[in-house]
């Protein structure tokens, strides 16, 4: 038990950052909210040479074989400088892809993930976005040499940079995964306007072909690796949104030791203060909880509740920390050439992606009320074993 | 990062909760309550005692205290895992107060020698007497004189909302040794018997008191007192640390006492209660249990209660590193209060009119467990500290925000 970070986590972290404050200024960040391809081709290369695009991927396939934890603390830096790399989606697909996928695909693919000439991403979300397995629609209809794709897919990160993507879609015997060639034929977008402004598409699907290669895994019930998959991408986007926070509390925290009214700094009222220990309070104790679930994926442990718990506290929390800079900024931080408004637009955007407050609230109840067996803090409380257990201190 | 225990913690943990299934007894645990409010012997009884030879001969004492002063030398995690069992048994086992780490800091070698060993067996329990009449918050503010003479200081004065000083065995006192000196700077700590002469216990009974609190609510059935000193003579030797200089010293344990498994439990015991009783089989639980609202709320609570749990994590493991708080403590004691004041009012709401009822009354839920929580679980963000001058210090320790002109605060307290 240490959950401070230990010499090496704090180097990924400290590299991750210096190669970012050096390479990623707001100006670019803005430039970049202004361009259709939606990240920054240069800055992109120099990490993928860090090796950040194949962090977590197998050494077979080109990739460090890291933790998890090592990601998220790229993720936290990466939501720090606001930098718009499409490392999230292809990350998240690309591991998908690697526990998942048949050989060939990997043997195909993902070495060039892995040194970033690839882009991956990933399409579960329709109309109706919930994290819910019957919100799926799309149809993957059998032909002999493969699958027809047809449908709607909402919400996809950087489709515009990617090369392929994993997109989740019913075939008669349930809900699979393909991988397929984002420029396949038969496939039309639409871009979305977001308060991130960041690169979200509308994907249409309309008889698209693939062939029977690019299933990810077995047709039908893949539910659970999909489950993984939506997981794993909402909880590093709780790492991202940490960082992004932390980053605008100390735009705050500085503004308010150098603004002056009635006679002093506005960092000298109390009000002002509390605003301030607050944000922090926030900010900490949204690491702490991201960081668990991570470590606890890492080590094979159940993690559904700690997600849940993650994002929903980050959705809410982390917003009302921004909302806070904004307010101690006073007028400025309502102006479109001042850049605190880059990251409470994010922070706030994020915090509706991957699962509501609610549902993840949702999740946390059902895990908590729905299983047997008492609870106590700091037990596991895992989905419901098949075997009854005694009511006092099991650890399910 | 590291959220998990070692095979041998775990292994630890069952091993006290083995031993707590076969050896604690209800006698047991009412003769340790240092919260009851009767007058009784001070220190430990025949059962305490005997209970503190067993754990003691297994190593369970003062895990993380030097081994030249009585203690194992060992981690402050394992510290923690006992502790945190035996709280759960309502047995407190920890020396709960800022006095040891303040002797390890600032004592002498031989009141280090005196002191630590028989803190850890239990021979000597401390009061903690900080407030007076118009010295909360503003702590610095105290009257209470201590003027040398000769070889001795003589005390006169007043303390007040002494805990447990009716049963405790010492005193750990914050007295002026200078009058003439600026408010922080003429103040002094003493350690000292509390059957020393002059000195006067009178009980200040709680809105907790009557009818007494069940176990385990926060700040429970706890016996406060005041103090009163009337030309108490003490030895010389009875100072800790420099004369004058009491404010750092009575700083050093502060931060410590803040956090552990006490401080953890007291704000999160109500969360694993509720959700308990909604998984059992009373039909008020079932029925909630049921609620969409009651849900989201119960699972918005176990998350705060989560980062109470991780808070204290971090605390145990800044001090694990041998490394000093610089806000964490302080903000772990905004955090956690103030959750144990939510879900003590979320429940409220869940309950209705059979919250209301307390302890003894026919239809109390949990014998008024949850009723008797709502006027306890507030006390928890005043004391030590209240959540005001915590968020002083976060902003002002941890994020480096100037002091203002009218407000100085955010010092020892
Ligand atoms: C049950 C119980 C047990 C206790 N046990 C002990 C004990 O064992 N030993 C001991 O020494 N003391 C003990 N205390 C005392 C406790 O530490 C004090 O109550 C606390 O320091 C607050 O002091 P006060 O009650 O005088 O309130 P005040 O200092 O009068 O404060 C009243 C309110 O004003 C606020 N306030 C004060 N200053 C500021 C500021 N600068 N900025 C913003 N708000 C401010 C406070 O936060 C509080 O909300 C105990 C208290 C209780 C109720």
């Amino acid at each position: 038990m240490d959950v401070l970070l230990d010499e090496e986590e704090e180097m990924i972290a400290e590299s991750a950052r210096g190669y970012l404050e050096a390479n990623c200024a707001t100006s670019l960040v803005r430039k970049v909210e202004a361009d259709p391809l939606g990240y920054a081709p240069d800055l992109w290369r120099g990490a993928a040479e860090l090796g950040w695009a194949g962090m977590c991927l197998p050494e077979e396939h080109g990739g460090s074989e890291m933790p998890l934890v090592y990601l998220g603390l790229v993720m936290r830096e990466i939501g720090r400088t606001v930098a718009p790399l499409p490392l999230l989606p292809s990350a998240v697909a690309s591991i998908t892809l690697a526990r998942h996928g048949g050989a060939a695909l990997k043997d195909r693919h993902l070495p060039q993930v892995a040194s970033g000439e690839a882009i991956l991403t990933w399409a579960f979300f329709e109309t109706d976005a919930r994290l819910r397995p019957e919100t799926v629609k799309m149809t993957a209809r059998e032909e002999d040499d493969g699958f027809i794709l047809n449908g709607r897919k909402l919400f996809v990160d950087h489709y515009a940079a990617a090369d392929l993507c994993l997109v989740v879609a019913r075939t008669e015997a349930g809900l699979s995964l393909f991988l397929v060639d984002t420029d396949a034929p038969g496939i039309s977008t639409r871009e979305l306007v977001t308060l991130a402004k960041d690169r979200q598409s509308e994907v249409n699907f309309e008889n698209v072909r693939v062939p029977r290669e690019a299933l990810v895994g077995q047709a039908g019930d893949a539910w659970p690796q999909i489950e993984e998959m939506l997981d794993l991408a909402t909880i590093l986007l709780c790492a991202q949104m940490v960082g992004a926070t932390r980053k605008d509390a100390e735009m705050a925290f500085d503004y308010a030791k150098v603004r002056s009214a009635f006679g002093q700094p506005i960092g000298a009222f109390q009000s002002v203060q509390h605003m301030c220990a607050d944000m922090q309070i926030w900010a900490d104790a949204a690491e702490l909880l991201t960081f668990e679930a991570l470590w606890r994926l890492d080590q094979g442990l159940p993690a559904a509740m700690e997600i849940s718990q993650a994002k929903s506290f980050c959705n809410d929390r982390l917003e009302a920390a921004v909302r806070n800079s904004q307010i101690i900024h006073g007028g400025i931080g309502f102006m479109m050439e001042f850049d605190l408004h880059l990251w409470f637009r994010r922070v706030s955007a994020w915090s509706m992606r991957m699962g509501t407050s609610l549902e993840h609230r949702a999740r946390i109840a059902e895990l908590l009320l729905d299983s047997p067996g008492q609870v106590r803090l700091g037990r596991s409380v895992s989905p419901a074993p098949a075997v009854p257990v005694t009511p006092e201190l099991t650890e399910v | 990062m590291n959220f998990g225990y070692s095979p041998e913690q775990e292994a630890l943990r069952s091993e006290v909760q083995t031993f707590i299934r076969d050896n604690v007894t209800d006698e047991l645990v009412e003769e340790m309550d240092i919260h009851s409010g009767t007058d009784r012997p001070r220190g430990r009884g025949p059962l305490g005692q005997a209970l503190y030879r067993q754990i003691g001969e297994r190593g369970w004492l003062g895990i993380a205290y030097p081994s030249e002063y009585g203690g194992q030398g060992g981690s402050r995690i394992d510290q923690y895992i006992v502790e945190e069992e035996f709280l759960r048994a309502g047995i407190q086992i920890s020396m709960i107060g800022s006095g040891a780490p303040a002797i390890l800091a600032a004592g002498t070698e031989e009141q280090k020698r005196y002191y630590i060993p028989r803190l850890i067996r239990g021979e000597v329990s401390f009061c903690l007497g900080f407030t007076e009449p118009h010295a909360g918050a503003d702590l610095a503010n105290l009257r209470c004189s201590a003027v040398r003479d000769g070889d001795e200081f003589v005390i006169n004065g007043q303390k007040m909302y002494t805990t447990s000083a009716h049963v405790s065995t010492h005193i750990y006192l914050m007295a002026r040794t200078d009058r003439t000196a600026s408010k922080h700077k003429g103040i002094s700590i003493f350690i000292f018997p509390m059957d020393t002469p002059g000195l006067t216990v009178r009980p200040l009974w709680t809105i907790q008191n009557n009818p007494s609190a069940p176990k385990f609510t926060t700040y429970g059935a706890a016996r406060t007192n005041e103090v009163f000193f009337d030309d108490v003579r003490i030895p010389a030797s009875a100072l800790l640390g420099e004369e004058n200089d009491g404010w750092r010293v009575g700083s050093m344990g502060l931060n410590l006492d803040r956090v552990g498994a006490g401080r953890y439990l007291i704000s999160v015991r109500r969360d694993e209660d509720i959700i308990n009783f909604l998984k059992s089989d009373e039909a008020l639980g079932a029925r909630l249990s049921e609620s969409e609202v009651v849900r989201d709320k119960v699972a918005e609570l176990w998350t705060e209660a989560q980062v109470c749990r991780l808070m204290t994590m971090r605390s145990m493991s800044i001090v694990e590193r041998g490394g000093a708080f610089s806000y964490e403590g302080s903000a772990e004691k905004v955090w956690a209060p103030e959750h144990g004041v939510r879900i003590s009012e979320s429940i409220m709401q869940m309950l209705g009119p059979h919250g209301s009822l307390l302890r003894g009354s026919p239809h109390s839920v949990q014998d008024g467990l949850y009723a008797h929580n709502v006027m306890g679980s507030f006390q928890s963000g005043i004391n030590h500290g209240s959540v005001q001058i915590m968020r002083d210090q976060v902003a002002r320790r941890g994020l480096g925000m100037p002091s203002s002109r009218g407000n100085k605060a955010a010092g020892v307290k």
